[in-house]
């Protein structure tokens, strides 16, 4: 591998307000979605450099939406712009309802895009689906999807439904990063011998400070397709608010009489989980070098896991119910409560106040409703 | 020259829009393409907001202070504008930058007691005020504008004679025509109170012991009837008899120059008595040189002096530029840890300003520098 940094420019537009800083906040700089309630508006162009993976570097152009800044982009700031793109990240509010001034400025960007950088990957994610009724939200995606694949054309465009209030984000982040990395499937053809030699059910590799998934194996079918993103949402919550106690999260160990679940540090910039069905499983404390790739493959080690205080248990409780559930639905089994096994260590400091929940207004109040039952 | 402003304006970030201009005055005088060029520092990003930004484009020079004020009641969390100025790209606006300033303080006051600003009815009140302004400093170089019924802005363009230089505390004001010609009334609180104590004998720090005005504020306001009245000599003198002086080339315009001659002689005279000669003023000024004290001075020209109250013929010849006082300038020239304040003895800092930084007398610090065998004194 290379030892300079490879750059790859990714741009994000999208309307005013619709959402692009907020989910940049979130997936790479550690905000919780209320946070981005005190985020201001991004005048013109705010660049960020993310390290990924060691050494790929994302450069972010977080482009700010109001009219007179989009109408600068295309003309006088065009080829600085749309020079030189890997992806193009295209953010629609779905309770827009200046639908065609949206199509206008998107097109727009993607004739700069075909001129400037005709091999731009694109995506389209249709942002704020909270705010739509449950039972509306796929037959609204699905007319959206048409018509923007449509419009695209002769473009190829991805488009997911995204919001910042469930896994979601995750999902469209995830797979956006995943075309950004270059020896993916190399990493693929790894993870699953790894996952072939120690016999697992199921193996996820994550990005270590994102929790993006960038692969997984799985040996056979299961019911919940969308278990990666919720266990990226899970765990990325959980270790924000282990840092916000001043406490770093390292690994966890959830099993019941049917699988275990373990989740450590794999590399110097990836997680992994690993499921086995096996019940037998057991702490081993002995560490397994993976022949091919040299890689460290921790099977289990001794837990070090550090949440202390009764909160702190309280949440991881919630947290492995979460988990436990959402594990369970990959096998389909019905196992009884799942018991979580932690060594707690010696005490912290103190838990900060309770937070003042914030007053709510009527969307306010319809997110957090989703938010909450994500907790059940 | 008269710094003549074409264009005020007033600009604003609006959520879905963007920068735009809000009023301006003359209408459309900004044109979109060059609005288009500078509006990143006209509504800016958090790096540069509330710092005073003057740019030149397309033949015209803008001077602005973007302000931001957060809270969540704005939507996105904050509101962002500019009150600014536009003038010919040739023109000095040093004398706008502080009215500038000044106005975008007194708008975020504004919209932070009683939100002027985000409240659209008021907002329009801005409109008449600009077209003030402009008019106003323009005609006069002032302008007062009643807001609203408690709140009025005075302002004044500041025409700028000479970089003002640092005023320090060792520094002895001193008006140089009679100070009785300046109006008391027109200055500020400040300067009033010290006006009294102003008589070319006090130094800063004294003026602010006495007057009872802290020393930052004397300083300001020293500095500021430095840069506004034509008269006003500001320069490091501590009147003592210890003091040396040296006369000047420039001493010869005292017989050439009649018109200083008369000044001269009567600033010099001692009060009560008849005219100074200028033979014996001429004299004195030349009996001034390295290694004569004014002690010694008075001593040999006591007769000369009988007429001439020395402390003004110092004064005069120092204002005048036709003598010059030499220091003494302490310098370290070996490593000696036992002696105290060693920073100060670079050759830099004069016996003045040593005195008047540690509060310890002439006489003490001469006794103990005189007396270490470390320190070179300097005259210069």
């Amino acid at each position: 591998m290379s030892s300079t940094a490879m750059k790859k420019k990714v741009l994000l537009m999208g309307k005013s307000g619709s959402g692009k800083t907020s989910m940049r906040s979130i997936i790479f700089a550690n905000y919780i979605a209320r946070d981005t309630r005190r985020l201001g508006a991004t005048i013109d162009v705010e660049h960020s450099h993310v390290r990924f993976l060691g050494n790929l570097v994302l450069n972010l152009w977080d482009c700010g939406g109001q009219d007179t800044f989009m109408e600068n982009y295309f003309t006088s700031q065009r080829d600085n712009i749309f020079r030189n793109v890997e992806v193009l990240i295209y953010v629609f509010d779905v309770e827009s309802r200046e639908l065609e001034k949206d199509m206008h400025y998107y097109q727009s960007c993607l004739e700069a895009i075909l001129q400037n950088s005709p091999d731009a990957k694109v995506f389209c994610l249709v942002h704020k689906m909270d705010l739509v009724q449950e039972d509306q939200r796929d037959l609204i995606f699905k007319e959206r999807e048409e018509d923007l694949k449509r419009l695209s054309r002769p473009l190829a465009c991805t488009c997911f439904r995204t919001s910042i209030w469930d896994e979601t984000l995750y999902k469209a982040w995830s797979s956006i990063v995943y075309q950004l990395i270059p020896n993916v499937q190399q990493l693929e053809t790894n993870l699953r011998n790894f996952a072939q030699i120690i016999e697992a059910d199921e193996v996820l590799l994550f990005e270590r400070a994102t929790f993006l998934v960038i692969s997984h194996y799985q040996c056979k079918e299961q019911r919940d397709a969308h278990r990666f993103e919720k266990i990226s949402n899970i765990i990325k919550q959980f270790k924000l608010s282990c840092s916000k106690l001043a406490a770093s999260f390292q690994s966890m160990e959830v099993r019941n009489s049917n699988f275990a679940a373990f989740i450590d540090v794999f590399t110097s910039n990836t997680y992994v989980m690993v499921i086995m069905s096996d019940p037998s499983i057991r702490k081993c404390p002995t560490e397994q070098k993976h022949i091919h790739t040299g890689r460290t493959a921790l099977i289990t080690t001794r837990l070090f896991v550090c949440f202390f205080l009764f909160q702190h248990l309280q949440q991881l409780s919630s947290t492995s119910v979460m988990l436990g559930n959402t594990l369970r639905s990959w096998s389909g089994w019905t196992a009884p409560s799942t018991a979580c096994t932690c060594e707690c260590a010696s005490s912290l400091p103190p838990p900060p106040p309770p937070r003042i929940p914030p007053s709510a207004n009527q969307s306010t109040a319809r997110r957090r409703h989703v938010a909450d039952s994500q907790l059940q | 020259m008269a710094t003549r402003i074409e264009c005020i304006f007033f600009s604003e970030f609006h959520p879905t829009l963007g920068p735009k201009i809000t009023y301006q005055v003359p209408e459309e005088y900004i044109s979109r393409e060059l609005f288009d060029t500078v509006q990143v520092y006209i509504i800016t990003k958090p790096e540069l907001q509330n710092k005073l930004i003057t740019v030149t484009a397309m033949d015209k020079k803008l001077i602005g202070c973007p302000v931001c004020i957060e809270h969540k009641k704005y939507s996105r969390n904050a509101l962002l504008f500019n009150l600014g100025f536009v003038c010919d790209a040739h023109t000095n606006t040093c004398a706008l930058e502080p009215i500038v300033k000044k106005l975008s303080g007194y708008l975020t006051t504004l919209e932070l007691e009683s939100g002027f600003i985000s409240n659209e009815e008021s907002k329009q009140k801005l409109l008449p005020i600009m077209s003030t302004l402009l008019e106003d400093l323009n005609a006069t170089g002032a302008c007062t504008l009643p807001i609203d019924d408690s709140n009025t802005i005075h302002l004044k363009l500041i025409q700028l004679r000479r970089d003002p230089p640092i005023v320090q505390e060792y520094d002895v004001p001193v008006f140089a025509e009679c100070k009785d010609l300046y109006i008391k009334s027109q200055w500020d609180l400040t300067t009033q109170q010290i006006l009294p104590y102003i008589d070319g004998f006090r130094h800063i720090q004294k003026i602010s012991a006495e007057a009872d005005v802290e020393l930052n504020l004397v300083r300001i306001a020293v500095q500021n009837l430095l840069q506004v009245l034509i008269y006003f000599g500001v320069f490091y003198h501590f009147f003592q008899y210890s003091n040396v002086y040296c006369t000047t080339p420039k001493v010869q315009s005292l017989i050439d120059d009649k018109s200083i001659q008369e000044e001269c002689l009567g600033y010099v005279t001692k009060q009560g008595q008849k005219r100074a000669s200028l033979r014996d003023v001429f004299q004195l000024y030349c009996g001034l040189s390295p290694g004569t004290t004014m002690r010694d001075l008075c001593s040999r020209y006591s007769q000369q002096l009988q007429r001439v109250d020395e402390r003004r013929l110092i004064q005069f010849g120092l204002m005048k530029c036709l003598i010059r006082r030499l220091q003494k300038y302490p310098v370290k020239v070996a490593r000696d840890e036992r002696s105290r304040l060693p920073r100060l003895y670079t050759g830099s800092h004069s016996y003045d300003e040593i005195c008047c930084k540690t509060g310890i007398s002439y006489q003490e610090l001469d006794e103990r520098l005189e007396n270490d065998p470390n320190i070179v004194i300097c005259w210069k």
